[in-house]
């Protein structure tokens, strides 16, 4: 439990790490590399189905690609550059395309990159248990590598999240955003379905019109939902929030921390579904791109701040009925937003993302009821770090959470590791 | 299902995914004999087939996939001297921008493509975009952006 834990800790700096090129860029309050994965693990899953690919394996291969940045940083291609120019103009000419160099330099600087990389994803899972570790390890290898037709489809994936992420930030003149997105995109992406959906971007954003076709208005409707649920990565958690964290975690990168953990002590329990698992991690909190990141607080808080530090002290104190009432309003609630934010995606893709928020809320099944136990830990968990780096942050009132919360042996086993790391 | 399309190797490439298959196999059979927990400790064991020695049916699909891919396999030979001057697979081409810069590429099938390493696949836009041109030829890569290069070398050699 002591490994998995310095693990997380450590993964969960991606959160905070934003991602270079945006950083050169010069965009104010870039995404960090979790909210990046978060959304590029949801179009890898969205765009996958439509094929036959082992999802599975797809969302491992996803959700691993960037954990090597927690030491490595973020290696964008300009990194190839060993020293890009001090002056701005030259600086600037050279980031608004994408890199020029000779096939001998970029093979160089490309073995240099991995090298680096893959010693630092060695160091990340050194401690985990021999079996995680390589399952980690080599679904980071067959994104690198491109090993097999999952690694080879999130690779292109990558690339295609970071070009829709671009256009958001730059929108399509070239003067903003230089061509570098469109040139590194379109040098990897040779999957005949991502090169349609590369149409579907230019339609949408160029207006680029393109054969109609009942695939095609499927792929169009999955890019809207990806930007529709971009969102999650600038909304900052509420309860932090209200807590007065400064620059606290996302709701993607919480959801982010949520699904690895889906992940590594998902894999503990054989009688778990983990392709469900993970997938029911992704869905939980979609609906608050339309709902805002809703809390339990939020019915009983006052305007007066004093007040309000004083119902933070302990965890919430109400009657069944009055519980029962506020998990009706707001499951009704969250239950519409997920329906409306999911309404144009084909009809068995949005019955399978909706029934897993209905099993998440309802904890009907073995996968939710652990999810659920998953969820309350990561929170307690990003609060006890919070704790750790401010003294006027109390995490007390989470454990009482934790406690109602989680009834697995594996989950308070490692509440007890928390423990002794903390305290 | 096996794919009918042609399947475009480096002569390297033709004899790694051999290698793979092979080493594959023994897997397999080492599973199947039980002492697979040696093979899986052995430090001969590449770690490209890490993610095959866990999961059996990930194993299989591997093994199917790479049967599927030697049916349908064509070599990237080294075209005649008097093709070499147009861009096909197997060609490195260095391309040259209005300012001056200077960009290259190795043209090769979509399974052995690497951009990070320079190696791009002849069925991306970038990849369609140079086949067939020659020498001196004016290339706009991207779409939508347009990028204009002109071609300055192509060279083939052994792969």
């Amino acid at each position: 439990m002591k490994n998995f834990l310095n693990f997380l800790l450590e993964a969960n700096k991606l959160k905070t790490i934003p991602r270079t090129g945006w950083v050169l860029m010069k965009v104010k309050n870039p995404e960090t590399i979790a909210g990046h994965t978060f959304r590029m693990v949801v179009t890898a899953w969205l765009l996958a189905q439509k094929k036959n690919l082992n999802i599975k394996r797809v969302i491992k291969i996803a959700l691993s690609h960037d954990l090597c940045e927690v030491y490595a940083g973020d290696m964008t291609p300009f990194a190839y550059y060993l020293h890009l120019p001090k002056n701005k103009t030259k600086r600037e000419k050279i980031l608004m395309k994408w890199i020029r160099l000779s096939k001998k330099e970029k093979n160089k600087m490309g073995k240099r990159k991995y090298e680096i990389e893959r010693k630092s994803l060695l160091k990340l899972i050194k401690f985990l248990k021999p079996k995680l570790k390589k399952e980690i390890f080599s679904s980071w290898l067959d994104y690198e590598r491109g090993i097999s037709k999952e690694g080879k489809f999130v690779k292109q994936v990558d690339r295609i999240e970071t070009l829709i992420q671009a256009l958001e930030y730059f929108g399509t003149k070239k003067e903003v955003g230089g061509t570098s997105w469109w040139e590194g995109t379109e040098e990897i992406v040779d999957d005949s379905l991502l090169l349609k959906f590369l149409n579907t971007i230019q339609k949408k954003f160029y207006g680029r019109r393109i054969k109609s076709s009942k695939e095609q208005k499927e792929l169009e409707n999955v890019l809207n939902f990806l930007l529709e649920i971009n969102k999650l990565k600038r909304m900052s958690r509420k309860i932090w929030q209200l807590l007065g964290v400064k620059n606290p975690e996302t709701v993607a990168g919480h959801i982010f921390t949520l699904i690895l953990m889906a992940w590594i002590f998902g894999q503990e329990q054989p009688k778990l579904n983990l392709k469900k698992l993970l997938k029911m991690a992704l869905c939980h909190e979609l609906c608050a791109v339309c709902t805002g990141d809703l809390t339990p607080y939020d019915r009983i808080l006052s305007k007066n701040k004093k007040e309000n530090k004083k119902i933070f002290k302990k965890w919430l104190r109400l009657s069944k009925k009055e519980k029962e009432k506020i998990f009706l309003l707001d499951y009704k609630k969250e239950k519409a937003a997920l329906q409306k934010l999911a309404s144009k995606l084909n009809p068995p893709l949005r019955k399978e993302i909706i029934q897993l928020w209905l099993e998440y809320r309802n904890h009907n099944t073995l996968e939710s009821r652990f999810l659920n136990q998953l969820n309350a830990l990561s929170v307690l968990l990003q609060a006890l770090i919070y704790q750790k780096k401010d003294k006027n942050f109390s995490a007390d009132f989470l454990w009482e959470w934790a406690f109602e919360k989680c009834e697995d042996p594996i989950i308070l086993e490692f509440i007890e590791e928390l423990k002794k790391k903390f305290y | 299902m096996s794919t009918e399309k042609k399947i475009y190797l480096t002569k390297k490439g033709l004899e790694k995914i051999k290698k793979e298959y092979q080493d594959l196999k023994n897997l397999k059979l080492a599973k199947s004999k039980g002492d697979f927990s040696e093979v899986l400790h052995s430090e001969d064991v590449n770690p490209e087939y890490l993610s095959f020695q866990e999961d059996l049916n990930f194993l299989e699909a591997r093994l199917f996939e790479i049967k599927d891919i030697l049916k349908n396999v064509e070599l990237i030979k080294l075209p005649s001297k008097e093709k070499r001057n147009i861009v096909n697979l197997g060609a490195q081409v260095t391309l040259e921008e209005s300012d001056g810069g200077i960009n290259e590429f190795l043209i090769v099938g979509s399974l052995e493509a690497n951009p990070n390493e320079g190696k791009i696949s002849s069925e991306s836009p970038v990849g369609k975009a140079l086949l067939e041109h020659r020498i001196g030829d004016e290339v706009i890569i991207t779409s939508p952006i347009k990028v204009i290069y002109r071609i300055k070398k192509i060279k083939y050699q052994s792969l």
